[in-house]
């Protein structure tokens, strides 16, 4: 009786060391479920499940941006398995009690998110050269050389399509990322101020000036106080040839992240 | 002989006296101490303490801040029993400090498997007393009963299955000698229910299932097999109104939330007050909010209790104002509807009709390509707690003003996965909308007062009898109002998202005001008082 009891004890802990090893180890590295009908079937599983907080696409929301090809909390196949099955501790991120396959398919939904996109016609030496000769530096930095008013584009081109990068050069009015939209108001000493609004809340508002210098006030103290939601870059339709603007664009898709994230990357 | 009488009695009187039933009804007359979620049983979270008042309020400063080794959000309404606050940190630990110093006493860590299953945050919204107990709901859905002294385990029964969706965030509520306590996971397809267990031996003493088996009453308002997922979560404390020995708790939505194809009929009691005899949990009354909601608009409010004059006659009534945006005012007797109105922009009913069912606009329901309507998925109130202040007879609460897309999908139920059958857009990016605090007459639904906001509020307003209301926001700021007229009277940014409920008590005569802020504890009062 005895000897059953310990055989039967031992049976347990090898069943129980087993589960834990399902648990911990046979994640394969590698995400075996690829196909187009596992994305196909991976998109129906995120959007019932993971778009309320990371959005339709992956784009973000209360949850991070999974399309921008970064992940914070790990970005192997198996990372992003296990973070999907498990949640991620100390983060509102619930962990997903699907496994094996379906969480494999939504792995598959996430990559597809984000694709390197092709290299965009055009000569990128040629497009650096553009990018000094017109100005941009002044404005924008590349690691860590130029200007501060415009984002920095040290690493555009991991995140941005060739499109968009375009379309930002000739129509820069097209898509203004909220902290570039520019509030302007006379101070409390009748002055105008026109700036980047950095933060804001019921009654105070932070601001950097385009001469690149930070201001906070009191609402209350402010008069005249718009927000206009254009970008304070010029276009450039018209001021660079066709050549030379799919010149800067290939240069620009060429400014890839370096292995260091920085939070601005992932916004 | 006299020496080690008087030792005797040093001991006793160093010992916190015990939270009994008795103090429990009695919590109101109490106000040097906040012993229950809503500060006494008719859910009012008001205080007699009037010595920050509306011409010295200005002059608040910080006493101390207690940090929480956590980066999750915190949610919890702190208790104070005789110096003692008893608070829990999330996901489901608890502490308890010197309420003068914040100084710690003790901390229950509770162990945790994995994976957790919470639709919103792994939070929790705080702590029941009674006796030398502390008794806490956790996020694998166990209730535990820690020993006041110490934070020692005295008793850990399971409330239910996390792996079906289960979890428990909500503060429990002691009745008598048993705790009650609600769970979470309308997201989950759970079938809900409320219980009551000895506070004692943690033995269950009732259950009631919030959508009824075959063979109970309303059960034909779901259909086939529907109702084992059907919802009906109870994740917020309720009231209880002792005269009535009736237990009065808020329900969430039906399951799944944004796609009622699987579910027709009204769903009860699903986004419904419900009145339970709490000897015995059996069903008083109810009124149902919306009856077959598609928009996730759970009634998941704390009841405020208040005995009035109902057009000349006295009545026992409910206020509730309900994150569909409407207002109500219930008969507490019968549970019958007895006005209502909206307190907030809402684009989805006409109105309410005689029996306070909506009366719904065309095409407000979910659709694949979306509908746009006010209020949003979050509502135009949610889960933080409204204040009714006798002096001035108004009802506070924090509002939100925004729209959400609602979209319908299709999904399958699969145990402990989400249930949700949509993709909303909670929040639109280019169109946030705004909240505040609002003050309501009760007994008109006039909006007395306004006091807006840039943000939306997740935090809950308390009121005194200074003449103060206190609040909070997304944006870090604590508040104070004047509590007749919204004018505000002091502001203090505390650095931190604040989505908590404030509470007041008193140490050595001193009142004190606490807040959860970030993931600290900020505890203020007036300079100079007795120490």
């Amino acid at each position: 009786m005895r000897t059953l009891v310990i055989l039967f004890a031992t049976f347990l802990f090898a069943a129980a060391a087993a589960a834990q090893s399902d648990l911990t180890n046979a994640i394969p590295e590698h995400n075996p479920r690829t196909s187009a009908a596992d994305v196909a079937a991976g998109r129906e599983t995120f959007h019932s499940h993971c778009s309320p907080c990371h959005g339709y696409n992956g784009e973000g929301g209360i949850g991070a941006n999974l399309a921008a090809g970064y992940f914070y909390h790990g970005s192997t196949d198996d990372d992003l398995y296990r973070n999907i099955t498990q949640g991620i501790p100390g983060t509102e991120m619930p962990g997903l009690f699907y496994n094996g396959d379906r969480v494999w398919q939504i792995v598959a939904f996430i990559r597809s998110l984000h694709q390197p996109d092709v290299k965009p016609p055009g000569d990128a030496a040629r497009g650096a050269a553009v990018y000094k000769s017109s100005g941009c530096a002044g404005c924008h930095r590349v690691n860590g050389a130029g200007g501060s008013l415009g984002p920095d584009l040290s690493d555009v081109g991991g995140f941005r399509s060739a499109a968009y990068l375009k379309e930002s050069v000739l129509t820069p009015d097209a898509s203004v990322p909220r902290k570039y939209w520019i509030a302007s108001f006379d101070d409390a000493s009748g002055q105008h101020v026109r700036g980047f609004v950095q933060n804001e809340d019921t009654y105070t508002i932070q601001i950097v000036d385009l001469k690149m210098q930070l201001h906070s006030y009191d609402k209350s103290s402010l008069k005249n106080f718009r927000i206009e939601k254009k970008s304070a870059m010029p276009s450039y339709s018209g001021r660079l040839t066709d050549e030379q603007v799919q010149d800067l664009v290939a240069y620009l898709w060429t400014l890839r992240p370096s292995e260091t994230l920085s939070s601005e990357k992932l916004r | 002989m006299n020496r080690l009488l008087a030792l005797i009695l040093a001991a006793a009187m160093a010992l916190p006296a015990q939270v009994t039933f008795d103090r429990l009804l009695n919590a109101a007359s109490d106000p040097g101490n906040w012993i229950t979620y809503s500060g006494s049983y008719r859910g009012w979270r008001y205080s007699e303490l009037n010595q920050i008042d509306k011409s010295n309020v200005n002059g608040l400063q910080l006493e101390w801040v207690h940090q929480m080794p956590t980066t999750l959000m915190v949610e919890a309404t702190p208790l104070v029993v005789d110096g003692v606050m008893y608070v829990s940190e999330p996901p489901s630990n608890v502490v308890a400090m010197d309420a003068r110093t914040g100084s710690v006493y003790w901390r229950y860590r509770r162990a945790l498997p994995t994976p957790i299953n919470t639709c919103c945050g792994d939070v929790n919204r705080g702590v029941a007393v009674l006796g030398d107990r502390v008794y806490v709901g956790t996020v694998d859905a166990h209730l535990v009963a820690l020993d006041a002294k110490t934070g020692s385990v005295v008793w850990d029964v399971p409330v239910a299955d996390r792996m079906r969706g289960y979890s428990m965030t909500g503060a429990p509520l002691i009745v008598k000698d048993m705790v009650i306590t609600g769970v979470a996971g309308g997201e989950y397809g759970i079938r809900g229910f409320l219980d009551a267990y000895d506070a004692k031996t943690g033995k269950l003493r009732w259950r009631f299932w919030t959508i009824p088996g075959p063979g109970e009453a309303n059960h034909e308002t779901w259909k086939g097999d529907s109702w084992k997922t059907g919802g009906g979560s109870t994740w917020v404390t309720g009231s209880y109104d002792a005269a009535q020995n009736l237990i009065i708790w808020g329900t969430g939505n039906p399951s799944p939330d944004w796609n009622g194809d699987s579910r027709p009929g009204n769903n009860l009691y699903s986004d419904s007050a419900i009145a339970l005899d709490a000897d015995t949990g059996k069903l008083k009354w109810h009124f149902q909010f919306i009856p077959h909601d598609l928009h996730d608009w759970d009634a998941v409010q704390v009841p405020v209790l208040v005995d009035d004059t109902w057009h000349g006659q006295p009545k026992k009534l409910v206020y509730w104002a309900h994150r569909g945006g409407f207002f109500y005012v219930l008969d507490r007797e019968t549970g019958k509807f007895l006005f209502g109105t909206p307190f907030a922009k809402q684009t989805w009913a006409k109105g309410l009709d005689d029996s306070g069912h909506p009366d719904l606009l065309p095409n407000t329901e979910p659709t694949p390509e979306g509908t746009y309507l006010w209020p949003g998925v979050q509502g135009a109130t949610n889960w933080y707690s409204p204040s009714y202040n006798p002096g001035t007879k108004l009802f506070y609460l924090s509002y939100w003003e925004n729209r959400s897309v609602y979209r319908k999908g299709e999904q399958e139920y699969t145990p402990g996965n989400r249930y949700i059958g949509s993709v909303p857009d909670i929040d639109l990016k280019d169109d946030p909308g705004h909240g505040g605090i609002r003050a309501l007459n009760p007994r008109t639904g006039e909006r007395v007062w306004d006091y807006p906001l840039q943000t939306k509020p997740w935090a809950g307003v308390l009121s005194t009898a200074g003449g103060v209301l206190f609040g909070g926001s997304d944006e870090g700021y604590i508040f104070a109002l004047d509590a007749a007229t919204g004018h505000e009277l002091w502001r203090k940014n505390l650095g931190g998202i604040i989505r908590a409920n404030p509470i007041t008590y008193t140490i050595n005569g001193r009142q004190m005001v606490s807040i959860a802020a970030g993931s600290s504890i900020f505890t203020f009062a007036l300079p100079g008082a007795a120490r």
